[in-house]
């Protein structure tokens, strides 16, 4: 499984594994039925303590994306939904843009940008997608 | 895999069962009928094993004799067809042909060493006076192995499965701000249960042998022991890829465990490769050509400067193999590849 760590994020740690977890789920790097490599794996490869990553599991857990189950192991149960997987990236969008100096007010105006650019173009094809 | 392929696929487990019952079935009915039809012209018990002289050292009652043949050939077959059916091993040519070579020679060292054991005891009245064994040997050695060997030709006949084509690449984010690392594990079920078993038994022959119960015992524990380990060790493999280094570790206790600095590996790809290439589970291969074989299938292949190179039987191998190449593209850009 392929997991990426962004190391300027400043939530807690435990946080920051379980948003690269769930990213990975839903980039499709791992698809529901598929088991995790086992937690002291995954804290030896992300340089975390193991009990970091049985936190982030748990919570992965609670969020009903994952499923432990004894012998076999941790298994991905399903992918999040939309809102939960854009809830991520916009997290990941907000920490990029104040790497440029942009606070969250101008990630908004920026959005309504696009989106006034996107009004702006009636019969175009992302028009029909948007239809 | 597409439909059209999945249901030629069914047709051919469907003729393959066929013909592996077929042959089953008729060993079994040789094994049972010759036995039966010569039953008023034997000694019981009748002579069963031979010593290096040539003369008869050892009996088995009649009924024994057949049904230990027929019981042995069962099981043999049993395991034989299951395993050859499965989807994986049945549409790969080389495999099967193997399976088929081995249930073929199985069937035919079953049928001749029974004919010969009947023919020496053919109107003898007891074992002890049963004819030498000299010639026989060589025919009971040969004629198995020429039956393997149609056997084989006949396993050769079907398709034969190309790989699967390569997945699209993944996309690999190698951002200053980032720490991607790749993670693996394999593990081999049916490994760990063959340790516990060994291992159990050991435990308890050195206990009987310990207790002056079984003195003899002592023989086989080292053994059990010896399959025990290994079993535990290759029951499982991890893979751990991080911007730093490579790591590979096996066993439950992830030692033995190698860690390989990213500026020894020169490339990274995936292959598929089966038991049956490598020789079997397990650490194959000399060091520099070795393969870690848990399971047949897709592979991680690593190329070290040096030269020498490692596969691995793990899953997810070209995610592992992009964030290699990746990484070392980024540590050496001068590398052109």
């Amino acid at each position: 499984m392929l997991l990426t760590l962004d190391l300027n994020d400043p939530r807690p740690l435990h946080e920051q594994v379980a948003a690269a977890i769930r990213r990975a789920i839903g980039a499709g790097d791992v698809a529901p039925g598929d088991r995790l490599p086992p937690a002291r794996d995954l804290a030896h490869a992300l340089g975390v303590n193991a009990n970091t990553v049985l936190r982030s599991l748990r919570d992965l857990r609670d969020e009903g994306l994952l499923e432990f189950r004894r012998g076999r192991g941790v298994s991905v149960l399903r992918r999040p939904d939309g809102r939960e997987a854009l809830r991520t990236r916009a997290r990941d969008l907000l920490d990029e843009a104040a790497r440029y100096g942009l606070t969250t007010d101008d990630v908004v105006a920026l959005i309504k940008d696009v989106i006034k650019d996107l009004g702006e173009d009636p019969g175009d094809d992302s028009g029909k997608e948007m239809a | 895999m597409t439909d059209p392929h999945d249901r030629s696929v069914t047709g051919f487990r469907t003729r393959f069962l066929l013909a592996v019952s077929a042959w089953a079935v008729l060993v079994a009915a040789v094994l049972v009928a010759v036995p039966l039809a010569f039953a008023d012209r034997l000694p019981d018990p009748l002579a069963t094993h031979w010593g290096p002289s040539g003369r008869p050292d050892g009996s088995m009652p009649f009924a024994a004799f057949v049904l230990v043949l027929v019981v042995l050939w069962v099981v043999v077959a049993g395991v034989g067809a299951g395993v050859g059916a499965r989807a994986r091993t049945l549409v790969r040519r080389t495999p099967r042909a193997w399976y088929c070579a081995g249930l073929a020679w199985a069937g035919g060292l079953m049928v001749v060493t029974q004919a010969f054991t009947i023919a020496a005891n053919l109107d003898r009245g007891d074992w002890t006076r049963a004819a030498g064994m000299s010639w026989q040997v060589v025919v009971i050695v040969a004629a198995p192995i020429a039956l393997g060997a149609l056997g084989r030709l006949a396993g050769l006949r079907g398709p034969d499965v190309p790989p699967a084509p390569p997945r699209t690449r993944p996309r690999i984010d190698l951002d200053p701000g980032k720490r991607p690392v790749w993670v693996s594990t394999t593990t081999a079920p049916w490994a760990a249960w063959l340790a516990i078993v060994a291992l159990a038994a050991a435990v308890a022959l050195a206990g009987t042998a310990l207790s002056g119960l079984f003195p003899g015992g002592w023989r086989a524990v080292v053994p059990l022991a010896v399959v025990g380990v290994v079993g535990t060790v290759l029951s499982s493999v991890s893979v751990r890829v991080v911007p730093e280094a490579l790591t590979v570790s096996v066993g439950p206790l992830r030692w033995p465990s190698r860690r390989v600095r990213l500026d020894r590996v020169e490339r990274a790809w995936v292959e598929e490769r089966y038991p049956a290439q490598v020789g079997g589970w397990g650490y194959r291969g000399l060091p520099g050509r070795a393969t870690i074989m848990i399971r047949g299938g897709e592979c991680l292949v690593v190329r070290y400067t040096s030269g020498g190179r490692l596969a691995i039987s793990v899953d997810d191998a070209e995610a592992g193999a992009a964030l290699l190449n990746a990484l070392i593209a980024r540590q050496r850009p001068s590398v052109e590849r």
